[in-house]
């Protein structure tokens, strides 16, 4: 398989000192390799993308080299000299810091605090020396050009407050290799730009990232090398310059890509879905309809009401005026989820493991949830009908599990999607509404989401599809809807679309 | 191709099965350990006959805290409204009420407190804590106004022999027991309130956003978990013969002890019937136990409190081994 493929050359540049390398770390669990022979060599002042499919050994990789897991083999060097970190601790103090999106603050105490928490906190007699305590934290923060008040309860900042928050005690640490996992998920566009900035700054201060993300986009943009990992083994390490996201693609999934996007061109004349002047919670005055067969998608900047305008759609948010109609059928007002989905509208909801599937519990009860109308008479549920539908949607949608019962919390992003799908198209929806179908979720499996959704289109069902991601947007939909502070504010046909058009729409420009 | 799922190979070890059945074992181990103490008395009819009729209330009571912790919620109330219920009938009765409409009305009590939990946790949104600790404090306040401070003696034998009669030489409390446990148990595995239940318990938003109606599911939790802490409270007073406004008031603890006994008794740590009848036996074996080798009954508290620990901790072993 391998053999397509550039081999690795972790080669270190003559002229960059490589501050962090990995040299052909095993690591197994239960008998089952997830790291075989994975390589990353990174240099101060670089910012360097870790990719790979999800499972291909990435968040492995990197609890092995801030010492959550112990390798089963292989080594580490820091500076040149081996190392062997006992625990995160060791790690932290070598100039090793990982930062993952949910674990990094304490909401409850301050900014200050927060930034230095794992310094000594300065005192006289045990009492907190408050000034000195905010001198410090502060110099952290300018040293990130973040004016941030330090008085303020974590838990109160925005997300890309928090990451530069997260940012500031790592330097307060004085981290100098610094991994990132998926930085940007929580993040809007404009955040995301300042987040860039400040990395960009940290690079030029000689501190080497480590930047583990899904979008591509993304790492084209910020980054200055890039590593890719497949099945726990490092396949490629070369300068971004060098490198296309057709390479990066294949690189990962193994294959060539393919055409990520299956042909459009299913869409009807018939009218499935129609809303007349919808308001509600950052919703204003939308009126839209939408086709059998079409795929619609929507996009705008975040906070621009696309995620509230499906909640409203599906009845899981409450709407001040207007009217949702089904075919002929016009929905009651804020129908509430149950009575939604006897009209025939699904809800693919955007966070997939708060939102869209119980983790804790099977595939089977998980597809039940949504069905249990379906799967029961007289109240009794049949277990039988459960397997039913559950083996069904399985099959249907390619769901890799070992088994019906095991629990969902267990599967790859990609497969947790498809159950949330497989629990709802076993309603038989006539409008399926999804927000971000694809986040999260690795290459190979997104042109599986994109072909599924055009083969449900084709077969009449009416898919709106929420995305921030303008080339999906543009790839996947027949027609696209722009939303700017709660209203529409541009339509295009994909046919005819271009990202740059979308981008003035999305910022309310009316081209 | 690229698996997507990391197999899992289940191993057999012994290790593992310790931590695995760790509670159950724990159940056998009791009862080996009692029945070397004391082979001449534990295991015999008469005393295993006792154990059951000794767990037979606190069985219900914990089935019915089995309910809304499934649902995610706790109630602290139980014990407190079994109380009272037991309380109302006896005062009912010793009124001139017949048997029947005095039952009832105590059953309907402890309806009403579990819908009123209901409505406060569900639709008014106040934390289970908070909000069961209320109504705890404010039954136990009528329970005692409606005994008067007292405990009400000379109730009618008929209703006396719903708690003490025996069927086969065998108390009629544990056969309301055993088919309480049985139809909770179904209702919590067969049918479509139990299942979403259980959906609920897992996660709030996921149900509700499958089209399940998740204040209604809290709410009926909470007022089945009521009434069914009522029937517990009258067969308590007709055992006793008597009603107080503290009579069964050690169910309160030993209930919610029981159900997190059995949630570490499922791989998966949910609440769960069968798992909470096996704490309830725990607790039974061991207080029964103590008893026999004279051990006093402070103790057996402070037991009770290390064999909690203990089970939690097994458990949380068995979680960080992923």
């Amino acid at each position: 398989m391998s053999a397509t493929v550039p081999a690795a050359a972790p080669a270190p540049h003559p002229t960059a000192t490589p501050a962090f390398e990995a040299h052909d770390i095993f690591k197994h669990f239960d008998g089952v390799h997830a790291l075989s022979g994975a390589r990353l060599s990174v240099r101060e002042g670089e910012i360097h993308a870790l990719l790979g499919e999800n499972g291909a050994g990435k968040s492995t990789l990197v609890k092995v080299l801030t010492g959550i897991y112990a390798p089963d083999g292989g080594r580490i060097l820091r500076n040149g000299e081996e190392v062997t970190f006992a625990n995160v601790r060791v790690a932290n103090r070598a100039g090793i810091v990982a930062l993952y999106q949910e674990l990094s603050i304490i909401p409850s105490i301050s900014v200050a605090e927060n930034i230095m928490l794992s310094e000594r906190l300065p005192s006289r007699g045990g009492i907190v020396q408050w000034p000195s305590l905010r001198r410090r934290a502060k110099e952290q923060l300018d040293r990130l050009n973040q004016n941030i008040p330090l008085r303020m309860l974590a838990g109160d900042l925005s997300p890309v407050q928090q990451t530069m928050v997260a940012f500031a005690r790592a330097l307060a640490n004085d981290a100098r290799v610094l991994i990132l996992d998926e930085p940007t998920a929580s993040l809007t566009d404009t955040e995301i730009r300042d987040l860039f900035t400040v990395l960009r700054s940290l690079r030029d201060q000689g501190v080497a990232i480590v930047y583990v993300s899904h979008r591509l986009e993304e790492v084209f943009e910020l980054c200055d090398r890039l590593t890719i990992m497949r099945n726990g083994e490092t396949m490629l390490t070369k300068d971004v310059a060098d490198s296309n996201i057709d390479e990066v693609i294949s690189t990962m999934v193994g294959r060539s890509a393919g055409e990520l996007y299956p042909d459009r061109g299913t869409a009807t004349a018939e009218v499935a879905l129609r809303v007349e002047h919808l308001d509600g919670r950052r919703v204003k005055d939308v009126s839209f309809t939408a086709h059998k067969g079409e795929v619609l998608g929507i996009g705008g900047l975040a906070g621009s009401g696309r995620s509230e305008l499906l909640r409203i759609l599906a009845g899981a948010q409450k709407h001040v005026a207007g009217t949702i109609s089904v075919g002929d059928v016009a929905l009651p007002h804020s129908p509430g989820v149950a009575r939604a989905l006897d009209a025939g509208i699904a809800l693919v909801p955007e966070e997939r493991r708060s939102q869209g599937v119980i983790l804790s519990a099977t595939i089977r009860d998980n597809i039940a949830l949504a069905n249990i109308g379906a799967v029961s008479s007289a109240g009794i549920v049949s277990g039988g009908r459960i397997s039913d539908i559950t083996k069904r949607g399985m099959s249907d949608l390619q769901v890799k599990a070992r088994s019906a019962r095991q629990a969902v919390g267990e599967l790859s992003g990609g497969n947790q999607q498809k159950v949330v799908l497989a629990k709802m198209l076993a309603r038989n929806p006539k409008v399926l509404l999804m927000d971000e179908p694809t986040r999260g979720i690795d290459v190979g499996t997104k042109a599986e989401i994109y072909r599924l959704i055009r083969a449900l289109a084709a077969s009449g069902t009416t898919v709106i599809a929420v995305s921030s991601e303008l080339p999906e947007l543009i790839g996947m939909s027949d027609r696209i809807l722009i939303m700017h502070e709660g209203q529409i504010s541009g339509e295009a046909r994909s046919a005819d679309a271009d990202e740059e058009l979308l981008l003035a729409y999305c910022y309310g420009k009316n081209a | 191709m690229t698996s997507t799922t990391v197999p899992v190979q289940p191993r057999t070890s012994i290790g593992k099965f310790l931590v695995q059945g760790g509670t159950t074992i724990a159940l056998l181990a009791l009862i080996v350990f009692f029945f070397a103490m004391r082979p001449d008395v534990f295991l015999t009819f008469t005393n295993v006959r006792n154990i059951l009729f000794q767990v037979s209330i606190l069985a219900i009571v914990a089935g019915a805290q089995t309910l809304v912790m499934v649902v995610g919620d706790f109630d602290l109330s139980l014990a407190a409204t079994s109380s009272l219920s037991g309380a109302v009938v006896a005062s009912l009765m010793l009124g001139g009420m017949p048997l029947a409409p005095a039952i009832l009305i105590g059953l309907i009590v402890g309806l009403l407190i579990g819908i009123g939990n209901g409505l406060l946790v569900a639709y008014l949104n106040l934390s289970a804590f908070v909000a069961t600790l209320a109504t705890m404090t404010s039954v136990i306040g009528l329970a005692y106004l409606v005994t008067q401070g007292t405990t009400l003696f000379n109730l009618p034998p008929g209703f006396n022999a719903l708690g003490q009669g025996r069927l086969l030489n065998v108390p009629l409390p544990v056969y309301i027991a055993i088919l309480i446990g049985v139809i909770l148990w179904a209702v919590l595995r067969f049918t479509t309130t139990g299942r979403k239940w259980y959906a609920i318990g897992g996660n709030v938003e996921v149900s509700r956003l499958s089209g399940i109606n998740v204040r209604r599911g809290r709410l009926m939790a909470f007022a089945a978990a009521g009434l069914i802490s009522a029937i517990a409270g009258i067969l308590l007073a007709a055992r006793l013969g008597s009603g107080s406004a503290v009579q069964g008031s050690d169910n309160l603890l030993f209930s919610v002890a029981a159900v997190f006994l059995g949630m570490t008794v499922i791989k998966s740590g949910q609440a769960n019937l069968v798992g909470t009848m096996v704490g309830v036996a725990i607790i039974g074996v061991m207080s029964n136990g103590l008893n026999i080798l004279g051990v006093n009954s402070y103790v057996q508290q402070v037991v009770t409190g290390l064999i909690i620990i203990a089970a939690v901790t097994l458990s949380s072993l068995k979680t960080r081994e992923r």
